[in-house]
């Protein structure tokens, strides 16, 4: 008897002009599915993901989520005022990087992401991953 | 040293760091004690100072990472690059086509060693440790001599020691020797072979040697075996050698590996004056060289 072949099936969902559009509630899942994805890779430490209103924080050490909230966000902050002093324009990606550990970070229309991980961490791979 | 010798020769490290680097727009030293150093004589307005402010306050943040190391922004004009410098940062605005590698090679090695100067200029008991002069290289054989020497004068000591012991009967012997004698002894033989081995090491090796940044070129007509030097490196070298000319340089990397080259004057005018050492594509392939990597680079004197 021939195997029947299973054809995955996309479900397409229409958008209506009355309906309300859930795109961000979408891309952030998407966003943290990436993330999730790549704290699996060997080195990276975890992530901070905030929005407007909400922050997911996978970091593998839980004792640390304090300072590193306090970094990224510390991080963000400087890197927005250097660059309003120097006027250069809208941040692409910010790489702060320790003795022993370095964060990439990131922001996005709705998001700001900051990914830690060991110095040996390509990150330009993971801010490739995380635009595209 | 007063501070504001010290914000001058920043200022002038600064000054040749941009020189260098023609990416580099602005750049600014934050001293320790919070001083900001310009390269250009601009004061700061109210938004760099903030942004200065900022830096401080990250760095104080950064202890969960080990200290605030580097911090490096990519924006949508260019780039800044912050890097911390023996407790100092270094805040550098970049254009967008900045060769990062290459100004990050610059700077760690322009400001640690200005710094370090003017560290042994203030406190000059504690002169700076590394030779400005490459090494002579001593034979090993020289070197196990040298370190085995004082375990034979003991093993001398302990046995002339014992020989009155031996030889109580002999009558040749008046008096064993003392203790002060034979150091002194010692000292003497010591003494004369430090002589002799300083009189034989200037002629085993008092070559000069100079580290040299690399940059890769290539083309059809480029010799794989000839790499161009500063002018003024070769004269330099062979008014120091008192030779007509130096015709090959031994390259070497900081990864150990080595190759001898023909050497000839960079022929680019914009290149010049800026230490670097331009390597054919193939040699720096097989030597793994990048652009912006550093090498050592030695004269060879031509057998005649």
């Amino acid at each position: 008897m021939p195997v029947k072949k299973k054809i995955p099936q996309i479900e397409a969902t229409e958008q209506v002009e009355w309906a309300p559009r859930h795109e961000v509630k979408e891309h952030a899942a998407d966003m943290r599915t990436t993330l999730d994805r790549m704290k699996t890779r060997e080195g990276v430490i975890g992530y901070i993901l905030r929005a407007s209103t909400s922050a997911t924080v996978d970091i593998k050490d839980p004792s640390k989520i304090i300072e590193y909230a306090v970094l990224s966000t510390s991080a963000l902050e400087s890197a927005e005022s250097v660059l309003e002093a120097f006027e250069m324009g809208k941040m692409g990606s910010v790489v702060v990087e320790g003795k022993d550990l370095k964060v990439l970070l990131l922001t996005t229309d709705e998001h700001r992401i900051s990914v830690f991980m060991e110095k040996n961490v390509d990150h330009n791979a993971i801010y490739k991953e995380l635009t595209h | 040293m007063s501070e504001t010798m010290y914000a001058t020769a920043l200022k002038t490290a600064l000054f040749e760091i941009k020189n260098v680097c023609p990416d580099v727009n602005h750049a600014f030293i934050l001293m320790e004690n919070g001083t900001v150093v310009a390269a250009d004589d601009q004061p700061l307005d109210p938004s760099l100072e903030k942004a200065v402010g900022s830096i401080q306050d990250l760095a104080e943040k950064s202890a969960s990472i080990g200290g605030l190391g580097e911090f490096v922004i990519d924006a949508e004009k260019g780039k800044v690059y912050v890097s911390q410098v023996n407790g100092m940062y270094s805040i550098l605005a970049l254009s967008k086509r900045v060769d990062l590698p290459f100004l990050r090679t610059i700077t760690n090695i322009v400001l640690p060693t200005v710094l370090k100067v003017l560290h042994g200029i203030d406190n000059p008991e504690t002169s700076i440790s590394t030779p400005l002069k490459s090494a002579p290289i001593v034979p090993f054989s020289v070197l196990k001599q040298a370190s085995s020497e004082p375990q034979v004068n003991e093993e001398e000591i302990e046995e002339s020691f014992e020989k009155p012991e031996k030889l109580e009967k002999d009558d040749e012997i008046e008096k064993p020797e003392s203790v002060e004698d034979l150091k002194i002894e010692t000292e003497t033989k010591k003494a004369d072979e430090a002589e002799e081995t300083e009189t034989e090491t200037p002629e085993v090796a008092e070559l000069p040697s100079q580290q040299l940044i690399v940059d890769k070129f290539g083309g059809l007509m480029v010799r794989s075996d000839t790499v161009q030097v500063d002018f003024e490196i070769l004269d330099r070298w062979a008014s120091t050698l008192n030779v007509e000319e130096i015709r090959e340089v031994d390259v070497e990397t900081f990864r150990g590996k080595t190759t001898r080259c023909k050497a000839k004057v960079i022929n680019d005018e914009k290149l010049q004056g800026r230490g670097i050492i331009r390597i054919p594509e193939k040699a720096c392939d097989a030597l793994e060289l990048k652009r912006g990597e550093l090498v050592r680079v030695k004269p060879v004197i031509a057998e005649e």
